[in-house]
């Protein structure tokens, strides 16, 4: 008995403990709101353009546009009609269910962030920017880098 | 009895804790290769009207009764900026409803005195004319400066709304 307990047995439990704090370190940080946005894009460069605070209970929808004018859904080219229908119809639905006196006319509470490509041409542009509002979105906001490099 | 006292202080029950950590290793390689922090990326945050005309409600007009008229934010208060492309997609003219304006400096500049506080003007939205081939790039910079404006009414200009010019117009 006395034989088998003298080969040196590590105590794994202080290890086991950083381990964990590791885990929770990642998961906290780790977003999976990144894996939507398109991060081949080239961003056009505003001096000004400031990261803004977007409050936790507004709903995004997230449009990549890269310079051919496609719109690029996790990384799969979308036909940008019945792709901005569908979004519309689901925001149409979730608004209805937060509050009972939205109607079908009303504008949508969602706010639409473009991201395009710096060199996609504006009638491409506004090709997007036209189907969004034919289906009732309003709120736009265009990102756009401070810095040339990225 | 005294053979489970001894058992006590020997240490009582031990949990094998390397299966636990087996697992925990694991996590932590997911966790770590997931790991992509986002991008900080700045935004402009716009307000761009509806495509039909919204002040004509007043006249208890609805959209499309009028078929002569194709301009859709007619009766708004708007200001027009016109940008006429090169081929390549760069900024050709910049013009301030008729006026021309050499670059986005001077725009800066104009903007202030047509919409601004002292200029007594009631714009509530500019409407920009945009060549088709006019590069995202390019057009970002002028829609920064017109984001930058403050009304007379001492708002934010964020109502900003975008018209196609015909491929090859001219100023």
């Amino acid at each position: 008995m006395s034989g088998s307990k003298s080969e040196s047995e590590a105590d794994l439990t202080p290890m086991l403990d950083m381990v964990f704090q590791l885990i929770t370190f990642f998961m906290l940080v780790t977003s999976f709101k990144a894996a939507s946005l398109d991060l081949s894009l080239r961003l056009p460069v505003v001096g000004s353009a400031r990261p803004v605070e977007t409050e936790g209970e507004e709903s995004l929808l997230i449009l990549n546009v890269n310079k051919e004018g496609q719109l690029m859904v996790y990384s799969l080219p979308q036909e940008i009609g019945p792709y901005l229908k569908a979004e519309a119809k689901m925001a149409r639905l979730e608004a209805k269910r937060k509050s009972s006196s939205f109607k079908d006319t009303d504008d949508l509470p969602t706010t639409v962030v473009v991201r395009a490509d710096r060199d996609t041409p504006f009638s491409l542009l506004n090709l997007v920017i036209k189907n969004c509002q034919d289906n009732g979105f309003r709120k736009f906001a265009l990102k756009a880098t401070d810095k040339a490099g990225s | 009895m005294s053979r489970r006292k001894k058992k006590h202080s020997e240490g009582g029950v031990e949990l094998n804790l390397a299966a636990m950590l087996d697992m925990a290793f694991q996590l932590l390689a997911f966790f770590i290769m997931t790991f992509k922090p986002a991008p900080i990326e700045g935004q402009i945050n716009l307000k761009l009207p509806p495509p039909q005309p919204v002040a004509g409600a007043a006249n208890a007009k609805k959209a499309g009764d009028d078929e002569s008229n194709n301009d859709p934010v007619k009766n708004l208060n708007s200001l027009i900026i016109s940008i006429f492309a090169t081929s390549n997609g760069r900024v050709a003219t910049l013009a301030v409803g008729e006026a021309n304006i050499a670059g986005t400096t001077a725009l800066d500049g104009r903007l202030k005195q047509v919409l601004g506080p002292e200029s007594g003007a009631s714009f509530d939205q500019v409407i920009l004319q945009v060549g088709s081939k006019l590069k995202y790039d390019e057009l970002m910079k002028v829609v920064d400066v017109c984001t930058k404006q403050t009304l007379a009414n001492g708002e934010k200009l964020t109502k900003l709304s975008f018209v196609e010019l015909p491929d090859g117009a001219q100023p």
